[in-house]
């Protein structure tokens, strides 16, 4: 159960230059900086591996939605060892299995098929997060 | 119990199962009570990446040796693969509809293509490569993607 006023952390795989690794950042933008941005944090892979010291409290603290680009799972994997407790673990390539009609390619810019991908992943980690705050709140959603 | 070739390139290693016989382009096909089971190696499925699709031709289709067999959708590339024999197709693995990522969890398993009805396979079988000498063209391909790196 959350504590009131906690946020659900986002976590999106780190990959650069691989369209799946670029679907779960986009997928993540979209969470946290347009569908909840107030009730969301994203929090770069990257300064969980490097061991930021803030990063690694806000994961200690939350709980966590990793979305991982690949089978590596990276981002879940991180949170684990930063001592995060991970609500739901998101991967793109199954998700791209329940929507086949969007095909995503392209790296620093993702084609039309690519965002949509990332939009219909960023809706259903949205349900998640409302989810998870309904628990907290007891059925008063944001 | 199945033995291995292995060999490790750059930071990847990568096995050839040596009960079966291959093509150079990594399928294989393995006898199993008088039909026989076909495949991706273990090179192809980790050079390929993380398999989100596999279209494999349906139960019933006839395929002469290099025809489309498979279509497969992975994190990188599209790929087709040929049918390593001539024959008829009695089998899909129902794995590649519903879980074709045990294509990448298990090559030489779990993880096959199709069955076939084979005619004259000793003939068929000269055609294509022993363990070893797929083990030999699989290192130099992997090699070579290792400068590409």
């Amino acid at each position: 159960m959350m504590e009131k006023n906690k946020k659900v952390i986002i976590v999106p795989c780190s990959g650069i230059g691989k369209p799946y690794g670029t679907v779960s950042r986009e997928a993540a933008y979209d969470v946290t900086e347009d569908l909840r941005p107030r009730q969301t944090q994203l929090v770069p892979l990257a300064l969980l591996v490097l061991g930021d010291e803030e990063s690694r409290a806000v994961v200690a603290e939350n709980q966590a939605i990793t979305i991982d680009g690949c089978k590596l799972a990276c981002a879940a994997k991180m949170v684990q060892q930063s001592g995060g407790t991970i609500a739901q673990e998101f991967a793109v390539l199954d998700f791209y299995r329940t929507h086949k009609d969007l095909k995503p390619q392209g790296i620093a810019e993702l084609n039309e098929g690519g965002q949509k991908l990332a939009h219909a992943l960023a809706e259903e980690v949205t349900a998640v997060v409302d989810g998870l705050l309904s628990a907290n709140e007891g059925g008063e959603n944001a | 119990m199945t033995d291995f070739l292995e060999t490790t390139v750059d930071k990847f290693t990568f096995k050839v199962a040596t009960d079966r016989s291959y093509t150079s382009e990594g399928v294989w096909v393995k006898e199993d009570n008088g039909r026989f089971r076909i495949g991706l190696s273990d090179f192809v499925q980790q050079r390929s990446g993380d398999v989100a699709f596999a279209d494999v031709k349906p139960e019933g289709k006839v395929l002469a040796a290099g025809d489309e067999l498979a279509a497969i959708e992975t994190i990188k590339v599209n790929i087709t693969y040929s049918s390593p024999v001539n024959g008829k197709i009695v089998e899909v693995n129902p794995a590649m509809s519903d879980a074709p990522e045990a294509i990448n969890q298990d090559p030489y398993g779990m993880g096959w293509l199709a069955v076939m009805e084979v005619a004259d396979w000793e003939a068929q079988r000269a055609k294509l490569l022993d363990p070893q000498a797929y083990f030999k063209i699989m290192k130099g391909q992997a090699e070579e993607e290792a400068k590409k790196i």
